[in-house]
């Protein structure tokens, strides 16, 4: 199948050079802007004072810029690590079975379907002070009235926006690792288990390394997505901290339009640090496989 | 070739995507004309039908819109006949949506033979993008025709010498208007330099539920007001100051007006006033601040997100700024059939809102019109009954009015509010004009700094 390098190279080159074109033209556009260039103000010096600002500062901008990033990566960070350490051990326990029940795989599926926005808003009603469970709880006598019930959302530790992403990123996950789970010969596990190794033992001697690679590669996908998204932390967030998507739209949809520079440089270094990350992820795979 | 290496691969080329487009998801303009950057999405909010697209619209009709001369009206209304106007309306309000296609898509037709095609938007904010983008892209002539618009879309487009001028004054029907109101003539402080003409007005109110509450029991200043939310922490929150919050700026700015004793000297910007009463400012809503909801953890983003909280029974008080009330929330289903609005004695912000038309609209002739229609006298009786759906107040100042059939049906109409309004007498004794426009940001900014991220 080795001929298929050059297929698959052939069959995403349209896709990829019109996607490449319209992110390419985003991106030089972006980081124009970022810079001070705003035709839409007739604006055309450029510099590096916006960035400035917003990372030196003093500025209204720095003072926002950093609580926001440190946010971000909070939670973007525990919403990863929570999601892989929950998908590791579903899918240690998923794949204990010779034939993982098609009930449990629907399920993983069916929350798939759920867009992000549906699944916070649900969280939302779920489990706000004025949500179903504060409610039942009440009427359950367990607390005196809902606006005890502990803030879960739009609370300022991101709870909300952590357990939206890692309810939502788990069942992706865990469907990756089983995919990999199952291509694998089944005997390690079994042979593992035959020399005496434990249940503990043998996801962390046996699971763990078969599927280590997807985990990782996942988990990547998960913190990029996590820490670019807009809509959960809008949803469940408050008002601060902000995450830096949220903080880049508030600045570009700004009345005063020379506040859109800031919004594509909190943008373009978003972009920068995902890259990052990426870059870092890709060294450490390199170092494995060789 | 396993799973995993086939996928290992495209897992990268999505990181990668992924990574740019973490760039690229604020940039939609730059390479998309036709869908503006969505606003934020309000959580709260009905899903709003989506601007429709907006390249059908005919253009072979613009020829001639250039010499178009808005103080020769019969030129304008034969330049008008065989339009079909694009109006960007924020689509939010289904019985707004009616209340427009009723009260003006028909007439409009009948009178004019201008075809109505309102553009409805789930925020103001995609018109204005529209038109940047379309300015940025070169596109004219454009596709928005008239925005339904003010404060800080208005002050934005002007930024960015994106409006057609010179027309407002020229309208027939602007001899109804009282230009020289500053609460007319200035948008969230801003000159409006004949730049839009107005529509309707609305002033800030609160709501309560009468279900709830003893009207006596009600606060009716913010001293009082701090004094009830010690008496019951917890139960009273403001809309969060700042785009798309300016409920919340103005509650906080009537709270400037009442500790400095008066709304008149903030018209004009003075930083030494600025310096000497905005201390004190902060202090007060600091000092409300533990007794809010949440204890001023955090604050309503928007109108919608406090109409939410109130009918959760979170807190005990909303806001609105139409002048019909808590009618036109309650009959949309969002309030407690008891809900009623009420002003505190002085200091509720009124002001109005406007239409405006792009520099680049290609059918200004039937633009014209409507915006002259508009502030026909029996259309202004029309907008302020609550059945009719519209709910906001008049734009134009109902003495100027000389008709006598006109003068019958506005005061008709003003005997229409229904029980869920503020009394008239109450909001006209209340009124008080907004502040002068370098204290929009001002007051936005320093309370986040001063108030919501203070420890």
């Amino acid at each position: 199948m080795r001929q298929s390098r050059l297929t698959l190279a052939l069959t995403l080159a349209p896709a990829l050079s019109l996607v490449a074109a319209l992110f390419g033209a985003s991106v030089i556009y972006g980081v124009a802007q970022s810079l001070g260039y705003l035709s839409i103000i007739d604006q055309t010096t450029v510099g590096l004072a916006v960035y400035r600002s917003l990372l030196i500062g003093p500025s209204p901008a720095a003072a926002e810029f950093w609580p926001a990033l440190g946010f971000s990566l909070w939670v973007s960070g525990a919403a990863t690590l929570l999601a892989a350490l929950g998908a590791l051990l579903l899918a240690g326990l998923l794949a204990r079975q010779r034939a993982p029940s098609a009930g449990s795989v629907l399920a993983l599926n069916v929350s798939l379907a759920f867009p992000h926005l549906v699944w916070a808003i649900g969280l939302a009603l779920l489990l706000s002070q004025s949500g179903l469970l504060a409610r039942v709880a009440a009427a359950a006598g367990l607390i005196a009235g809902p606006a005890d019930f502990p803030v879960l959302v739009r609370d300022r530790y991101g709870l909300g926006i952590i357990l939206d992403y890692v309810t939502k990123e788990i069942p992706f996950l865990t469907l990756m690792l089983l995919a990999v789970l199952r291509s694998q010969p089944e005997g390690y596990d079994l042979v593992a288990a035959n020399l005496g190794a434990n249940r503990w033992q043998r996801l962390r001697y046996v699971t763990l390394p078969l599927v280590l690679p997807a985990l990782l590669a996942g988990a990547l996908l998960v913190f990029a997505f996590v820490f670019g998204a807009y809509e959960v932390p809008a949803v469940l967030g408050v008002r601060f901290p902000r995450m830096l998507a949220a903080l880049a739209l508030d600045f570009f949809l700004n009345p005063d339009l020379r506040a859109r520079a800031e919004g594509m440089a909190i943008s373009v270094l978003m972009a920068l640090i995902v890259l990052l990350v990426a870059l870092a992820a890709a060294a450490l795979r390199e170092r494995r496989d060789a | 070739m396993s799973f995993w290496s086939r996928y290992s691969r495209m897992s990268f080329i999505g990181l990668v995507l992924l990574s740019l487009a973490a760039c690229g998801a604020a940039a939609p303009a730059a390479t998309q004309p036709t869908p503006a950057p969505t606003a934020a999405p309000a959580p709260t909010a009905a899903p709003a039908p989506t601007a429709a697209p907006a390249t059908a619209a005919p253009a072979p009709t613009t020829a001639g819109a250039a010499e178009l001369d808005p103080a020769n009206w019969d030129g304008v209304l034969a330049a008008a006949r065989g339009q079909t106007l694009s109006w960007y309306i924020w689509g939010g309000s289904e019985s707004i949506n009616t209340f427009v296609d009723t009260f003006y898509g028909r007439p409009l037709q009948e009178r004019y033979g201008i075809t109505l095609k309102r553009v409805p938007l789930s925020d103001t904010v995609d018109a204005v993008n529209q038109v940047l983008s379309e300015k940025e892209a070169g596109k004219d002539p454009g596709s928005v025709d008239l925005i339904w618009i003010n404060g800080e879309n208005f002050a934005s487009l002007k930024q960015a010498n994106m409006l057609y001028a010179g027309w407002p004054q020229k309208l027939p029907n602007s001899r109804y208007v009282n230009w020289q109101n500053p609460a007319v003539n200035l948008d969230f402080g801003q000159p409006i330099e004949d730049l839009e003409s107005p529509w309707s007005s609305a002033q800030l109110q609160l709501i309560y539920d009468s279900a709830r509450m003893q009207e006596s029991d009600l606060p009716r200043s913010y001293a009082q007001l701090l004094v009830w939310a010690k008496a019951h922490p917890g139960r009273f929150t403001y809309i969060a100051p700042g785009p798309g919050g300016f409920e919340g700026t103005r509650f906080v700015k009537g709270a400037l007006y009442e500790l400095s004793g008066g709304a008149e000297p903030w018209l004009t910007f003075d930083k030494d006033m600025w310096a000497t009463w905005s201390p004190k400012l902060w202090a007060y809503l600091n000092e409300l601040k533990p007794y809010l909801w949440r204890q001023g953890a955090t604050y309503p983003k928007d109108e919608n997100e406090l109409h939410g909280l109130f009918a959760n029974q979170e807190v005990d008080f909303s806001i609105t700024q139409a002048i019909a009330g808590a009618g036109p929330l309650i009959d949309q289903g969002l309030l407690p059939k008891t809900a009623r609005a009420f002003a505190f004695d002085k200091y509720m912000i009124g002001d109005f809102n406007y239409v405006a038309i792009p520099l680049n609209a290609p059918h200004k002739a039937a633009a014209l019109v409507l915006a002259n229609m508009i502030l026909d006298p029996q259309l202004q009786a029309a907008q302020i009954v609550p059945k009719n759906g519209f709910g906001l107040g008049f734009g134009i100042d109902v003495t100027k009015v000389d008709d006598a059939g006109a003068k019958a049906a506005l005061a008709a109409a003003a005997t229409q509010l229904g029980e869920a309004a503020t009394p008239a007498d109450q909001l006209a004794r209340a009124l008080a004009g907004d502040t002068a426009a370098p204290y929009q940001d001002l007051v936005e900014q320093e309370w986040r700094a001063s108030v919501l991220i203070k420890p």
